[in-house]
């Protein structure tokens, strides 16, 4: 176990390590010119020769590349051309609050993902319409889902806020996850809050991804509910519902997880698309809007952590799959 | 003389193999939609007497307007040609995306399966490297570098997904490199890519096919959330996440203009979705 734990977390270095070379060449290989975006167009010879050096830009592309590296272990992504700050200044409080709406969305598509799975295994009267939901909901698009939310639940019903994370901004706590925030500083008041900007951009993203998950968990639930195990619990006369939670649900949760892990990196780009539309001070707004100013020491931040984000979820799943299923083979 | 003994043949069979319609019902209605929006995409626009880049009347008009099936935009660019347009761009790009894709990690992987050793560790650690990367991240990070434009996004979602396919063909090339019928051609005196090519690639194919298949719908999604977050062809193209992004601060008062092409990218990776697994399901019960 311990060297499956070792072994997994080279892989992760060595991940992280490539995921840093490809951010670094496409640094390089896009076509504006780093120090020309930097200074703006009416720069002069001599103000971009000295910026050029100042960057490091003069130095062979691999001395450069170990240059950047080590920045990035000092926390350095680079300056932003737009607002001319240090990138990770800039990220740092937005990365709370993406995590937060991530974990939200992870909440809900794992809750959904069982109940569409479970009603549709027990073959309920609606498992034709959960069948075609299947279809329809991994089709479509988030922003849709996300326009569709915010006409049903804000314009029509005055539900839930559209924007932003928080009605009240001058609050606040140590950590940047608002909901935590409230309840550490004994502030319930501003968690509900909260949590009612957290429930529409969080269940627009995790629509799609808790109907995929549901196909996979559908899957195994049905192999389960036909295994030897369930016909023991049937011959004890165990309801089927009960067999359903009780026994199969344990077994397909695992392949569920590892689908889990891998879906996270749609779930990521669906939250870059869901945070522009609600206005969300995320990391993906912010994305958005360095793409939208061709920023792109921005945007390979952000592609940085979030990246790194993925490839330490995947590596959190294998291990916690590993040491809860012991069908998993160590290799 | 030597004669050869008679070899008996078996009765020919009589009559045509049974040929059946091998979609379900459901299936089939996805086919002749999807059909029917090729057609209309291409057509469309050709019959439309708009442009969809031009304003073409007053803006914010209603779905149902005269004139107007579904409606104008806030600059009074007609949303049903833009809508038809968008959805050839889509569809085209997907297709397009799909087949480079499939295309490069065919290649890796064939060359990975047959030649096998050292080239088959390095191709296939690079493989995994790639496939431990957050895919849609990635690939807006590519496009990004690369210029905002639908090629670029085309480039940046095909640099990320080969993978994927490189998997799948090399898997089915080192089955079918030890199967009988390519055994018989290496006695019979064939070898490396005339073998690959004549022997090992066709067997491969309809592995490959139905993959790219299934995966045309989820392409459309993805390449449509590129160009809403600014990734694709700057405005005004008619492009369908574009036009969902731009619209979207007319929600609350013309919910049609952000909604319709947001429904328009759904419908069409639906039907993609649905034909390609009815494909899947038709080749299967021929065995393929």
């Amino acid at each position: 176990m311990v060297r499956f734990i070792v072994r997994r977390f080279v892989s992760l270095v060595v991940v992280l390590f490539s995921l840093s070379v490809l951010v670094f060449v496409l640094q390089r290989v896009g076509n504006a010119d780093p120090v020309r975006a930097y200074l703006g167009p009416n720069a002069s010879q001599a103000a971009i020769a000295a910026t050029r050096i100042r960057f490091g830009l003069d130095k062979p592309l691999i001395v450069q590349y170990f240059d950047y590296l080590g920045g990035l272990f000092h926390g350095d992504l680079g300056m932003s051309y737009s607002t001319r700050r240090p990138v990770a200044v800039e990220l740092a409080d937005k990365v709370p609050a993406t995590l937060e709406l991530a974990a939200w969305v992870l909440f809900f598509a794992v809750i959904l993902a069982v109940v569409l799975a479970g009603i549709y295994t027990l073959k309920g009267p609606v498992s034709g319409v959960i069948r075609f939901v299947f279809f329809s909901f991994a089709s479509a698009p988030s922003f849709l889902l996300a326009t569709l939310m915010l006409l049903f639940f804000f314009k029509q019903l005055h539900w839930f806020p559209a924007v932003g994370r928080i009605t009240d901004t001058s609050g606040g706590g140590p950590t940047g996850f608002y909901v935590l925030d409230g309840l550490l500083t004994g502030n319930l008041a501003y968690s509900l809050d909260a949590i009612q900007h957290l429930v529409l951009p969080a269940l627009a993203a995790s629509l799609g991804l808790g109907v995929a998950l549901a196909r996979v968990l559908a899957d195994g639930l049905s192999s389960g509910m036909a295994s030897n195990y369930a016909r023991t619990a049937r011959s004890l006369a165990e309801t089927e519902r009960s067999i359903l939670f009780r026994h199969s649900l344990r077994n397909a949760s695992s392949p569920a997880l590892s689908m889990l892990g891998v879906l996270s990196g749609a779930m990521l780009s669906s939250l870059v698309v869901v945070e522009q539309i609600f206005s969300w001070n995320g990391l993906g707004q912010y994305l958005s809007t360095a793409i939208a100013s061709a920023d792109f020491p921005a945007v390979a931040g952000v592609s940085l952590v979030l990246g790194a984000v993925y490839v330490i979820l995947t590596a959190i799943v294998d291990v916690v799959l590993a040491l809860v299923d012991p069908r998993v083979k160590l290799t | 003389m030597l004669s050869l003994p008679e070899i008996k043949r078996l009765p020919a069979p009589i009559g045509l193999p049974r040929l059946r319609w091998p979609f379900s019902i459901g299936e089939t209605i996805a086919v002749a939609s999807l059909t029917l929006v090729v057609i209309l995409s291409i057509v469309g626009p050709l019959l439309s007497p708009y442009s969809p880049i031009i304003p073409s009347g007053a803006q914010f008009l209603a779905p149902g307007s005269p004139g107007h099936l579904l409606g104008t935009d806030n600059l009074g660019m007609d949303i049903a040609t833009r809508l038809m347009v968008g959805a050839r761009t889509s569809l085209f790009a997907a297709v397009v995306t799909t087949a480079c894709t499939a295309t490069l990690g065919l290649i890796v992987g064939t060359i990975a399966g047959f030649v096998g050793g050292w080239l088959d560790t390095i191709l296939m650690r690079i493989t995994d490297i790639f496939l431990a990367f957050p895919g849609p991240i990635v690939a807006m990070a590519i496009s990004a570098a690369l210029g905002a434009s639908l090629s670029s996004s085309i480039a940046g979602i095909a640099i990320v997904w080969w993978p994927l396919y490189a998997r799948i063909a090399r898997g089915e090339v080192r089955r079918t490199a030890t199967s009988m019928h390519v055994e018989a051609a290496r006695m019979s005196g064939s070898r490396g890519i005339p073998l690959v090519l004549r022997h090992i690639l066709p067997a491969t194919l309809p592995t490959v096919a139905i993959t790219a298949s299934l995966d045309i719908g989820g392409v459309i999604a993805v390449l449509s959330a590129l160009s809403f977050i600014g990734l694709g062809t700057p405005a005004p193209a008619p492009e369908l996440g574009l036009m969902a992004s731009t619209g979207m601060q007319y929600l609350l008062s013309s919910w049609w203009i952000p909604v319709l092409p947001g429904l328009c990218v759904g419908v069409l990776a639906l039907l993609c979705n649905y034909t390609g697994d009815g494909l899947r399901g038709a080749l299967r019960s021929r065995g393929v």
